[in-house]
Order: C-alpha cells, then sequence, then structure tokens
C-alpha cells in the first residue's frame, strides 16, 4: 500500500489541553480513507496541520515525502495548489458568482485565456450537477448547494488530494446521497488521494477504502470498514455502534452524586 | 500580591505579543500589493468603497465645521473689531487641526469600522482560510488592497475636509454675517503658509491614515471569529483609532508648531 500522507509521532495541544498525543497514521494514495471520532477529538485540526495552517508542537507529517510542518511560507502556498479542502461551511467568497468562485483559483494560479476559464469552469460546475446555477450568488444557493459548489471549486485545480471537512454535517438526506455518491466518484475519476473527517459514521463505512478512528489523542482503530466492524475494542464499538456509556463516559468527570446532592 | 505582579506580567506579554505580531502583519500587508493589473483592479474598488463612499460624510460635516468655526470666531474677533480675520482663522484651524483630526475619526468611525467587520466576518466564514488552502496569500489578496486604500484615501479626504470648511466659513462669515470678501480672502492668503501649514497638514493626516487603516485591518484579521468577537473588534478598532489620532495630533502639533 503506498502512502500519500505519513504522520509520525505528533503531538499538539491548545493551551494546557492535549490533542494529539503522539499520533501515528498513514493515509494511502489513491483511496478514500475517513477519519472519524467523537466530537473534540481534534478531526479538523488533524486536516489543519496537514495542510500547514496550524503547526504542531512536536512530530513530522510527510506529505508525499516532504514534511509539512519545514515548509517556508513559499514553499507551503506551493504545496497547497496541489491539495484542495472542502470547509464544512463551504466558505464561498460571498462577493463573487458562483462561476466566479469556481474561476477564483484558476485566476489567482493560471495565466489561462477568458474562454478556456470559462470551459473548465463549466465543466466543474457540470460534474456536481450545478452548471445552470453559475449565475447565482452564494447567498442564494441551499445548504446542499453551496458545499456542492465548494466542491467544484476544490477540484478546479485538478488537486491531488482533497480534504474534506465534515461534509455531510447538516445535510439533508437527498444532500448527503449526492455528496456521498460525489466523493466517491471523483476519487476514483481524478485518481484523487481523499481524506474526509466526519461523525457520520455508516455514511463515512460506505463509501471509504480505508478508516481511522481517533480518540484521546491517540489512532484507536485503523483498517477497512470490515476489519473495524470486527474489532474487539471496546472504544471502537462503543464508538461504531453508538452506545451512550462505555470507555467514553456519559458523565463529564464529576464529585461522586451522593456527595455533590447530600455535601 | 505575588498574584498580581504575574497577572500582570502575562498582561503586558500578551499585550507585547499582539504588538510584535501586528508589526510583522503590517510588513507582509504593505509589501504585498502587488503591481499586477488584477492587484490594481483590487485596489481601484477598494479606493471606492474605502474612499468615494466615505465623501458624503467628509463633505457634510466640513461644511458644518467650517461654519460653526466662522460663527464662533466671528463673535470672538468683532469685539476687538477685526471680524475680518475670520478667513485666516477658519483656515488656519483646518489646515493645521481640524481636517486632518476630524477627518482621520470620521473616517475610523465611517471606513475602518466598516473594514474590520468585513475581514473578521470573511475570517469568521472561513473564507480566509480557504483562500489560504488555495494557495492564495490572504494578506495579499485582501488586506493589502485595503491597507494601501486607506494609505492613499485619508490624506486626500483630509484635504477635501479642509477646502469644504473654507467654503462653509465662506458661506457664514461673508454671505450671512457681512464680513468683506476681498479682507476674507486677502487674510487668508496671506496667512497660510503652503510648506508651515498645508503640508504639515497633510503630513498630519498621511501618519494619521497610516494608523487607522492599520488598526482596522489588524483588528479584523486577529478577531475571534465569533460574532462576539468581531463586535469586540469592530469596537477596538473606532476606539484605538480615536485615541491614537488625538494623541499622535499632540506629539505632530508639538514637533510642528511648537
Amino acid at each position: 500500500m503506498e502512502s500519500y500522507i505519513k504522520i509520525n509521532g505528533l503531538h499538539f495541544s491548545r493551551g494546557h489541553r492535549a490533542i494529539f498525543n503522539g499520533v501515528n497514521l498513514t493515509i494511502p494514495k489513491g483511496k478514500v480513507t475517513a477519519i472519524m471520532g467523537p466530537s473534540g477529538t481534534g478531526k479538523t485540526t488533524l486536516l489543519r496541520l496537514i495542510g500547514g495552517q496550524v503547526k504542531p508542537d512536536r512530530g513530522e507529517i510527510l506529505l508525499d515525502g516532504n514534511d509539512v510542518t519545514k515548509f517556508k511560507r513559499k514553499e507551503l502556498f506551493d504545496a497547497r495548489k496541489k491539495m484542495g479542502m472542502l470547509f464544512q461551511s463551504g466558505a464561498l467568497f460571498s462577493d463573487l458568482s458562483v462561476f466566479e468562485n469556481v474561476a477564483f483559483p484558476m485566476r489567482a494560479h493560471t495565466k489561462l485565456p477568458e474562454d478556456m476559464v470559462r470551459d473548465i469552469v463549466l465543466m466543474k460546475l457540470n460534474a456536481v450537477g450545478l452548471r445552470g446555477a453559475r449565475d447565482l450568488m452564494p447567498s442564494e444557493l441551499s445548504g446542499g448547494m453551496t458545499r456542492r459548489v465548494a466542491l467544484a471549486r476544490t477540484i478546479a485545480l485538478d488537486p491531488e488530494l482533497i480534504l474534506y471537512d465534515e461534509p455531510f454535517a447538516g445535510q439533508d438526506p437527498i444532500a448527503m446521497g449526492v455528496l456521498v455518491q460525489l466523493i466517491r466518484l471523483l476519487n476514483d475519476a481524478l485518481g484523487l488521494t481523499s481524506v474526509l473527517v466526519s461523525h457520520d459514521i455508516s455514511e463515512s463505512l460506505s463509501i471509504c477504502d480505508h478508516a481511522i478512528i481517533l480518540a484521546d489523542g491517540h489512532v484507536i482503530g485503523e483498517g477497512t470498514p470490515a476489519e473495524l466492524r470486527k474489532s474487539d475494542s471496546p472504544l471502537v464499538k462503543q464508538f461504531l455502534n453508538g452506545l451512550p456509556d462505555g470507555p467514553v463516559p456519559f458523565h463529564f468527570p464529576a464529585l461522586d452524586y451522593k456527595t455533590d446532592l447530600l455535601g | 500580591m505575588i498574584d498580581l505582579i504575574i497577572r500582570l506580567g502575562r498582561s503586558g506579554l500578551g499585550y507585547s505579543e499582539t504588538v510584535g505580531r501586528s508589526g510583522i502583519f503590517l510588513f507582509h500587508a504593505f509589501f504585498g500589493l502587488g503591481l499586477s493589473p488584477q492587484g490594481l483592479k483590487l485596489l481601484i474598488h477598494q479606493l471606492y468603497k474605502v474612499g468615494v463612499l466615505s465623501l458624503v460624510i467628509i463633505v457634510v460635516s466640513g461644511v458644518f465645521i467650517g461654519m460653526v468655526l466662522a460663527l464662533q470666531g466671528y463673535s470672538i474677533l468683532v469685539d476687538y473689531g477685526s471680524e475680518q480675520a475670520v478667513g485666516q482663522m477658519v483656515a488656519l484651524t483646518l489646515v493645521r487641526e481640524l481636517g486632518p483630526v476630524v477627518a482621520a475619526l470620521l473616517f475610523a468611525g465611517r471606513a475602518g469600522s466598516a473594514l474590520t467587520a468585513e475581514i473578521g466576518l470573511m475570517k469568521a466564514t472561513e473564507q480566509l482560510s480557504s483562500m489560504e488552502m488555495m494557495g492564495v496569500d490572504p494578506l495579499k489578496r485582501v488586506i493589502a488592497p485595503r491597507l494601501w486604500a486607506g494609505l492613499i484615501t485619508m490624506p486626500l479626504l483630509a484635504v477635501i475636509f479642509s477646502a469644504v470648511g473654507v467654503f462653509g466659513g465662506l458661506l457664514v462669515g461673508v454671505e450671512w454675517l457681512g464680513v468683506y470678501e476681498g479682507s476674507f480672502w486677502a487674510n487668508m492668503q496671506s496667512s497660510v503658509d503652503f510648506k508651515e501649514d498645508i503640508l504639515n497638514g497633510i503630513i498630519k493626516s498621511v501618519v494619521f491614515g497610516a494608523v487607522c487603516s492599520w488598526i482596522a485591518v489588524f483588528q479584523g484579521y486577529d478577531s475571534e471569529p465569533t460574532s462576539e468577537g468581531i463586535s469586540i473588534a469592530t469596537t477596538k478598532t473606532v476606539v484605538y483609532s480615536s485615541l491614537s489620532v488625538l494623541g499622535l495630533d499632540f506629539l505632530l502639533t508639538a514637533v510642528m508648531f511648537g
């Protein structure tokens, strides 16, 4: 299995709270990898670390063999041209139309003539089924459409890697189905490496080739969806089955209930 | 006691860290504006938003300030029988002090707060982050044109403010109170020196423009990406800009005219 991203001994803390405590993981090339875990385990932070937007305290993040943490500002911006990130909110530029949003990366990085930009934008929009929405403004789009436009913008420069931050959160079943299919389709058609961070277990497991479960700053489970389902780790079981109590307790750490009430 | 010292030290460190960060930020934004056609287009768009849209408030305030100055000046000067000096009084007050200072205060309230809120909201909706992930530096693309627009428009707005103010003074002094128009202009012409008064006034407005734009874009860029954070940042922009303008005005006046 050839790896695209390799993370070794990653430590990261925010304030006094340790988010990652020596995380080691490998993301295979050309596959869809799902990173799952309870809220607050730093899944989104992991994407930002891969994108070089935050620096880890320790450890290395190898992107196609190069350590992201050692990049200079210029190298980092060059490396980012080869990756795309789909933000949870879509993060479309609110002052630009759908067309201009998708054209933005091309205008910023290439000197393509206007008619070619137009063709590429329409092709990308067609891939997400929104060629007809090119003249709308972001404020006129529904949540699912916003994310699809953002996806078209993300693939505008044909990246090698796409990072999806909670692509399914807050979507209705139809929009969710469309996104699930798009992620799989784009990955296979364009030969990408896809990483998606999510806590929608069934959707994620249904499209990913490889899954990683994070909890308490560690990787607690890794493998194909089938392997994970057979895992006998109580933590993995609790997470995959959505049990309210288990190794991740229902109660926030507190005094004994009786002493708390009766003093 | 120890606790107090610790807290003082910590906030002192935090404060100097912010100042350092804003300095680096200013450096990158200042040299970040490329002279490409695209960079110019972005700059012109911001010049319109920051400058042209501030014109109404600048012109209206300028007329009224000039009118008030002439009225107040006349009522004092007439006791000494020297009401013809009202022209020179209005012009000197505007060109040396009120033009740069009031225009900067209005600028901070009108354009500075808008810049902070806009950049803060772009940050809160992850637009800056996504730009960064597309390999486009938001300091160059978003911050630099706004900073430069502020730098360029502030002196122009101050000059317009003073000119319109003189016109307001003329309206009240000459048209209403009946000062002889010839001496109104002649006194002004003989007492206002280009280098001593007008140039110094412009230098002041350049300094104020730099400070106000710097504060506005930095507060927006450095804001907490929440609705509360943006409201705090906008308030800070207006408060810090106003205080720095007034404080710097005293310093500059002491150096130039003291």
